[in-house]
């Protein structure tokens, strides 16, 4: 069935079945009540006002006041407006006065969803951070790891490109365990199923609720065996009781890059090129003789950057209820087209909601959430890789190839000889560069390429509940959640030229993916409140299965040698295919199954001392028979000093609590069947005339029985308090230590194994502090309210395990490894050389000698790097490398402001990190004709014009740049100027005539401002390990207009 | 009340059942993943754990980090080539001798140590396979002979290597120590010799060419012979191969009539080859470049130039390469006039400079590429995977015009028989007899087998590297063997090589 009418089908149904839960009101009549609502003695318009049990309601005019005719046996009026806690009043004859408080402002009205349960803020002992809707709404609708940065302690965000709707690295209280598995990523709950951290893209920032960060680990231990690297909870809005509210918002805007590089333009290239050719020991002709006919030339940036790329969003929501049901159902469309390359860099995305709860006896209720998300994603293939692509390519082309090729002469020659060149609409080739060759190609006929190739997603998360209430105070609740999802590529790749390096000329193809997956859970809970006197607490216990994976199968075909090189007429229904060119593969995935059972016991006494225990138990189809079970204790105590006798009630310090909680969680996040030794395949010999593989196995990886979990002890110690009445301050500091890291076992090659063994080795610490403060205040009309937040980390490896000090990271082109994991030191550090400035003359190079006088570096010319001696042999080896700095910023923070006047409203948004190193490799090390950014102009060419910037040459035995060096970090710092809007929203008085509540317009501007010394595109780059550019897609800056309608 | 208590006992219900299931509902079949414990129960899977022996042989010629280029790059007569300075930091500095523990590639060292493992696990097993006495004898006898001929590669590269005959337990991972180079050769011997009587005299090219012969067993253990300097066992062993100068030998090995025929691709499992490393197109991909499953020759693409464009046709029809190799302005000067000149270099400087072809200069380019290896464009893959990885060109490692002349030299380069092998080498290129001599013998050696990754390993053999190497910073006493890489050596009882400390 076409893709995209069943989609429609579906909504269209679902919207019907929806229409069902909306109409199951009824009403009747008759007394009048009227009556004034304010807040701090000012009048609060378009509060809603509902006679309790019924559908009768009103709003509030612009003085507050309100007037309805209730049931005649009505006894009670509900008042809510967005914001403030909903209140209950008696109905009482004459104007009656009802006071809103404002949410927030009043610690302990605030509820925090703690994971099967919500406890009031003041009597949480964790460190939980909350962030509501109210905090999201004004942030452009993104990815939700956006929409997190920046606004809470303990996280670290970073996107992991500029490429629209492309996800971001997240880590909660630093790196837990070593990555490859994905263990570092916290699990996302939405509405208690646990979604992978890729799909979670799926989940519309409008339709939360709130969002939970679990940080310490007597929070996370109830999420046990997969829960050390962090939890965060999504909860999605819930119908609210009362009239029926439709709102949208929605804007539209353009983005364009924040900046572009500073790269050589063709005279300057020319003129370097030719200094690299005489200083490499070139004789003869330079190979630009003529550089004053070289001109600026060719700016690829300009040719890739799109200032004026598109963007949209659109979101409906339609929410109500009356005593027996509520719903909430929301239709969101959003479009944004990428900043390079938009021809081939775009994402779409449709989703739709539903959510509704239904209250069928006074001990039943029932409910259940959907939620159905469509992505569309033409990605620019790489994005953040020196091995070509636009961004690649547009840096290291040299600017003397022309961007299409004009000259009919040259046009005609043999560079552009082969019939699969790529031409522009008046049919000319574009420019293919002779010097500069490898994978780096016209980005304009790059793209071309690339044409009809799109991923594309349908996720449907949802779950259904049914809780009892079968005596006073037990809730039983079973939970049936699942998670269906269709994802997969369609790709064409025509017959084409770029250069002499990349092309293709003998077949094209047609390739389409598809995958499914299907992962369901069960969760069992049975709680117990009881409130004894003064003694309150809550029994917890429950059970739940998860299987993830139950199916996943991936079905790939890829057909060649099609009759049409155009990607639109391009079809699988081609019939001159041969069968022999009919490709294709599937395989099936395996599931990855938890069983647990978990409980958990809150106690306070007063809501003073306070008291939180916890212990599950996990057992994991990822280990072997004898290590399948684990179980992760934790409890947390609170103190509310505030609430004790001796606490004089004072305008300094109010509401102070203390928290100390200490806590085991754990990760399981390696591949699956890491215990057994198992025989592999592929490994393959040709004999005989090649016309066939003859296959091959031998044993695979090293088994190891005992793998277990891997396990975080985590301590946090903390206090919450109000000062000076305006302020609300958070503290935390924690220590957590990582135990047991799995992770292959580096053996001996002479092994000759194929895969070391898993093994639980390696040990790792994180500790840091996490402050946010908040300040609120009214001025008359004037709000204003502020929130800071920052966050330390240090991060230490201390054990590597028996016969191991280090392993080594990624690698960078030629280089090899640039990073290092030692112990005594933080996880993935940069480790090379150390300059100690420019050789400026031989003497220089003379005067470096050792303890015996030789040279330290005999073979340096002047212009070269110093390298510093650091193990102090007299020469210069490998063992002179050392530790650079740490691609981890050691502070995050963020700040928010926001204030209104009247109908004027205002927010800014920033982010920020520092103490943090990036390799900026924009540069390919082995291509030598490639282009430089203008800071090669002040390289070193004669003595005292560079200490800092090597000579140039087609030679550099020095391995100036071909050697990992403190010359190719640069400070990561960075303050981000995320989010700044200002808003508009018309007088009620005019609006409400209409049926209107509420008008809001808009203006925002994202990413407007970075201050940054980093002189790469963008300082923030995401990834397994944070901080390498290799050509990173930069975000975009973005203006929008848009519009809040509510009524 | 009746009702909430039904409802209870349901609720309860489900609980205990879901959780008295749950031990079963933890087992995850491996679906098709065979485990080790239930393998090796038939031929079958007898064979498919020998191919996974035979499939290191691709080492020679296979991944970025192979035997022909690497050896070739340290040897006087190429360079290394490529991109630039930095293209390979193994094979740069094995060139220029600034080569060290952390320089060296790993997998020199232990992807031959992969295939040993594979073969004592197979040694292990197969005595209880339940098979064919003949063909149990047969692929126990091609196992050894594989096994040896790693051996063979890591002691005469690294010397000083530990001798592992059975898998290793867990526990033993960090005790193991050096062998002397006298053990490891006495076991290659032994390897060798057990092998020899149970191989075939022949096999089938077609199906099972690259299959270990007695001819190409005999070869090896000669020339095993030869660089431990037991010239006299060398000599027999390599007669037994070489039979009659210029004639058949008594497998059906003889001389090409064409040395060119030596280079086309599609003439695999020649006449005149005895150990040949075989290639096949099986849409390899970056992803699994140089591993396992890749059967690619990687040499072809490292041997090519660089963006290289025909202008006319007067140049050959060429797909880009990445100009490793490229021959030194010596060694063309030395082949001057050579009748195997054309078919060992393409001088691309003077096809430019004629205007037939165009190409951008790597890295030391003196414009004489590797021709032996430079692919065709007819050679570019169509299938799947990425094209440049998925030349098919098979690899000789030991060819008869080789064992010619280490017969020769094992003759100590004197006697009519040494005379009569060299002068067969000359006359099928219609080269005229010299008198045989060492220098002779040496001379013939540089041009018959250029560029094929035999240089290096002759210099050091016959001592003359500290002298031919010199100016390439070659260090006597240090630089005849490689420094064993970092990895080995943390944790390990394992000793550094002289010098590389």
């Amino acid at each position: 069935m076409n893709l995209k009418l069943f989609s429609e089908r579906f909504r269209r149904n679902l919207f019907l079945f929806s229409m069902f839960f909306v109409f199951i009101v009824s009403a009747q009549a008759q007394k009048k009540v009227t009556g004034i609502v304010s807040s701090g003695g000012l009048p609060l318009p378009s509060a809603n006002v509902v006679v309790k049990g019924t559908t009768v309601q009103t709003s509030t005019d612009i003085d507050g006041k309100f007037s309805l005719n209730a049931p005649s046996n009505a006894t009670k009026l509900v008042v809510s407006f967005i914001g403030y806690a909903t209140k209950e009043v008696t109905i009482t004859d004459g104007e009656m006065k009802i006071e809103l408080a404002e949410e927030g402002n009043n610690l302990e009205e605030v509820v925090i969803n703690v994971g099967y349960g919500t406890q009031k803020k003041s009597v949480v002992t964790g460190s939980i951070s909350k962030i509501t809707a109210k905090d999201l709404e004004k942030v452009p609708n993104g990815r939700i790891e956006t929409a997190l940065q920046g606004r809470t302690s303990g996280v670290t965000i970073a996107m992991n490109s500029g490429q629209p709707g492309s996800a971001a690295t997240v880590r909660v209280r630093g790196i837990t365990t070593f990555d490859g598995k994905g263990g570092n990523n916290p699990i996302w709950v939405v509405d208690g199923i646990i979604v992978d951290s890729g799909g979670i893209g799926a989940i519309n920032q409008s339709d939360i609720e709130s969002l939970e960060v679990l940080k310490d680990a007597a929070s996370l231990a109830i999420y046990g065996s997969r829960s050390a690297s962090g939890v965060i909870l999504i909860t999605t809005k819930k119908g609210k009781k009362g009239k029926m509210t439709v709102s949208y918002n929605g804007f539209t805007g353009t983005s364009a890059p924040e900046r572009t590089l500073d790269l050589l333009n063709a005279t300057e290239y020319g003129a370097l090129m030719n200094e690299r050719y005489v200083n490499g020991g070139g004789t003869g002709d330079v190979p630009y003789p003529d550089l004053g006919a070289l001109g600026k030339g060719t700016d690829w940036q300009k040719a890739i950057f799109n200032n004026s790329a598109k963007r949209f969003s659109h979101e409906i929501s339609i929410s109500g209820g009356n005593d027996v049901s509520n719903f909430y159902l929301s239709f969101g469309s959003q479009y944004q087209e990428g900043i390079v390359m938009t021809q081939i860099s775009q994402y779409e995305k449709k989703n739709f909601r539903l959510n509704s709860n239904h209250k069928i006896k006074e001990w039943l209720n029932v409910g259940q959430t959907i939620g159905y998300t469509h992505q569309k994603n033409i990605g620019l293939g790489n994005t953040n890789s020196e091995y070509g692509g636009p961004l690649s390519s547009a840096i290291n082309l040299d600017p003397t190839t022309p961007l299409v090729e004009t000259d009919p002469i040259l046009a005609n020659g043999i560079a552009y000889n082969s019939p699969y060149v790529i031409r522009d609409g008046n049919g000319n080739p574009y420019g293919i560069s002779n010097v500069v060759g490898q994978e780096m190609t016209n980005p304009l006929a790059y793209a071309q390429t690339r044409l009809g190739q799109f991923g594309w997603s349908d996720d449907f998360v949802g779950n259904v509940f049914a809780e009892i209430e079968p005596i006073k105070n037990l809730k039983i609740k079973s939970t049936l959640g699942s998670k269906l999802a269709y994802w997969g590529a369609e790709g064409f790749t025509p017959m084409f030229y770029l250069s002499a390096t990349v092309n293709n000329t003998v077949l094209n193809n047609i390739t389409r993916r598809n995958n499914k997956s299907f992962s369901w859970n069960i969760e069992n809970t049975a709680t117990y409140s009881r409130k004894y006197n003064e003694h309150s607490f809550s029994l917890l216990i429950g059970q739940g299965a998860y299987k993830e994976n139950q199916i996943y199968t991936e079905t790939s075909v890829t057909h060649s040698g099609l009759s049409t090189n155009d990607y639109n007429l391009a079809s699988f229904n081609d019939p001159t295919v041969t069968q022999a060119h009919k490709l294709g593969y599937t395989f099936n995935g395996t599931p990855h199954i938890l069983t647990s059972l978990f409980t958990r016991l809150t106690y306070d006494f007063k809501e003073k001392y306070l008291f939180t225990g916890t212990v599950r138990r996990d057992g994991s189809s990822r280990f072997g028979a004898n290590k399948k079970y684990g179980v992760f204790p934790a409890f947390s105590a609170g103190w509310v000093i505030s609430k004790e006798e001796f606490w004089k009630q004072n305008d300094y310090v109010d509401n102070l609590k203390l928290r100390f909680g200490y806590g085991v969680t754990g990760n399981d996040a390696i591949g699956d069947f890491g215990y057994l030794a198992n025989i592999d395949g592929g490994r393959n010999y040709t004999l005989g005339d090649g016309t066939s593989v003859t296959p091959g196995s031998s044993p695979g990886r090293i088994s190891n029985p005992d793998l277990q979990w891997e396990e975080t002890t985590q301590t946090n110690f903390g206090f919450e308090t109000k000062l000076f009445r305006d302020f609300n301050l958070t503290f935390d500091i924690y220590k957590k230590k990582t135990t047991g890291i799995l992770r292959e076992n580096p053996i001996p090659g002479y092994v000759g194994a194929e895969a070391p063994p898993y093994a639980n080795i390696a040990d790792m610490n994180n500790s840091g502090i996490e402050i946010e403060l908040g300040y609120k205040h009214k001025f008359n009309d004037f709000n204003f309210s502020a929130n800071a937040n920052m966050s330390t980390l240090k991060n230490e490896v201390t054990y590597l395990g028996n016969n191991v000090t280090y392993f080594t990271g990624d690698g960078f082109q030629s280089m090899g490894p640039i990073t290092r994991t030692e112990v005594g030191h933080a996880y993935s550090n940069f480790y090379g050389y150390q300059t100690a400035g420019v050789f400026q003359n031989q003497a220089e190079i003379n005067a470096y000698t050792n303890s015996s006088g030789g040279l330290i570096q005999p073979n340096a010319v002047p212009g070269d790097f110093r390298w510093k001696d650091n193990n102090g042999d007299g020469t210069i080896t490998a063992d002179d490398k050392t530790f650079l700095g740490s691609p981890l910023p050691k502070l995050t923070f963020g700040f928010t402001i926001n204030m209104d006047y009247k109908g004027f409203d205002f927010m800014a948004f920033a982010q920020g990190v520092s103490g943090n190193k990036i390799f900026q490799g924009l540069r390919r090390l082995d291509i030598a004709n490639a282009n430089y950014q203008t800071e090669a102009l002040g390289r070193w060419n004669g003595e005292g014009t560079s200490n800092s910037y090597p000579r140039l040459t087609n030679n550099d035995t020095n391995g100036n740049f071909s050697n990992m060096s403190d010359f190719y970090l640069e400070n990561g710092d960075y303050l981000r100027l995320k989010v700044v809007q200002f808003g508009y929203s018309l007088p009620s008085s005019v609006i409400n005539k209409v049926g209107i509540q509420k008008v809001r317009l808009y203006v925002t501007a994202e990413n407007l401002l970075t201050l940054t010394k980093y002189t790469g595109y963008d300082p923030e780059i995401g990834g397994d390990v944070f901080g390498i550019d290799r050509g990173y897609y930069p975000q975009a800056r973005s203006f929008l207009f848009g519009a809040s309608l509510q009524f | 009340m009746i009702q909430k208590i039904k409802f209870l006992t349901i609720a309860a219900v489900i609980g205990i059942t879901a959780v008295s299931c749950s031990s079963d509902f933890l087992d995850v079949n491996p679906e098709g993943l065979p485990l080790e414990a239930n393998y090796y129960q038939n031929e079958a899977e007898a064979k498919a754990g020998l191919i996974s022996v035979y499939d290191m042989m691709r080492k020679n010629s296979g991944g970025f980090e192979n035997m022909i280029t690497m050896f070739n790059a340290g040897s006087d007569d190429q360079l290394a080539g490529g991109g630039s300075s930095s293209d390979g930091a193994g094979i740069q500095s094995f060139s220029n001798y600034t080569i060290n523990t952390n320089t060296i590639p790993d997998s020199f060292w232990s992807d031959y140590y992969r295939g040993i493992y594979r073969a004592n696990v197979l040694l292990t097993k197969l005595p209880a396979v339940p098979m064919d006495d003949a063909v149990r004898a047969r692929f126990t006898a091609e196992t050894k002979a594989l096994r040896a001929y790693y051996y063979f590669n890591l002691v005469r590269m690294f010397k000083n290597v530990p001798l592992i005959l059975t898998p290793l337990g867990t526990s033993e991972f960090y005790g193991v120590t050096q062998a002397t180079p006298e053990a490891v050769y006495a076991q290659i011997e032994l390897d060798l010799t057990e092998a020899i009587p149970d191989l075939p005299g022949t096999v089938t090219a077609s199906t099972d060419g690259g299959r270990f012969t007695k001819g190409a067993a005999q070869s090896v253990l000669g020339k095993v012979y030869l660089y431990e300097g037991k010239n006299a066992l060398a000599a027999a062993q390599f007669q037994e191969v070489n039979g009659t100068p210029g004639a058949t030998n008594q497998y059906g090995n003889h001389l090409l009539t064409n040395y060119n025929d030596l280079w086309v691709v599609s003439n695999k499992f020649n006449t005149e080859s005895i150990l040949e490393v075989s290639h096949s197109s099986q849409n390899s991909y970056w992803g699994i470049w140089g591993g396992n499953a890749d059967e690619g020759n990687t040499v072809n693409v490292m041997a090519g130039p660089r963006s290289y464009v025909k202008v006319d046709n007067l140049a050959p029809d060429l797909p880009s390469g990445w100009s490793f190799n490229v021959f030194t302005e010596d060694f063309h000067t030395f082949m001057q006039g050579d009748p195997r000149f054309d078919a060992t270099i393409l001088d691309l400087e003077a096809l430019k400079q004629a205007g037939h072809a165009d190409y951008i200069g790597g890295y030391q380019d003196t414009g004489y590429f590797l021709n032996k290896f430079i692919p065709r464009q007819s050679d570019v893959y169509s299938g799947g995977g990425d094209a440049v990885l998925n030349y098919h060109q098979n690899t000789y490692a030991i060819r008869l015009a080789d064992t010619y002349l280490m017969e020769a030299e094992a003759l100590g380069g004197t006697g009519a028989r040494a005379q009569a092998l060299l002068d067969a080498v000359r006359a099928r290129v219609g080269l005229a007899a010299v008198p045989v001599s060492l220098n002779a013998i040496k001379d013939e050696r540089r041009r018959e087998l250029a560029g094929e990754g035999h240089r290096w390993f002759d210099l050091v053999r016959w001592g003359d590297a500290p002298t031919k190497l010199a100016s390439r910073g070659f260090v006597a006493g240090k630089n005849e063997i490689l420094p064993i890489p970092t990895r080995e050596l943390q944790g390990t009882q394992l000793v550094q090589n002289p010098g590389y400390n």
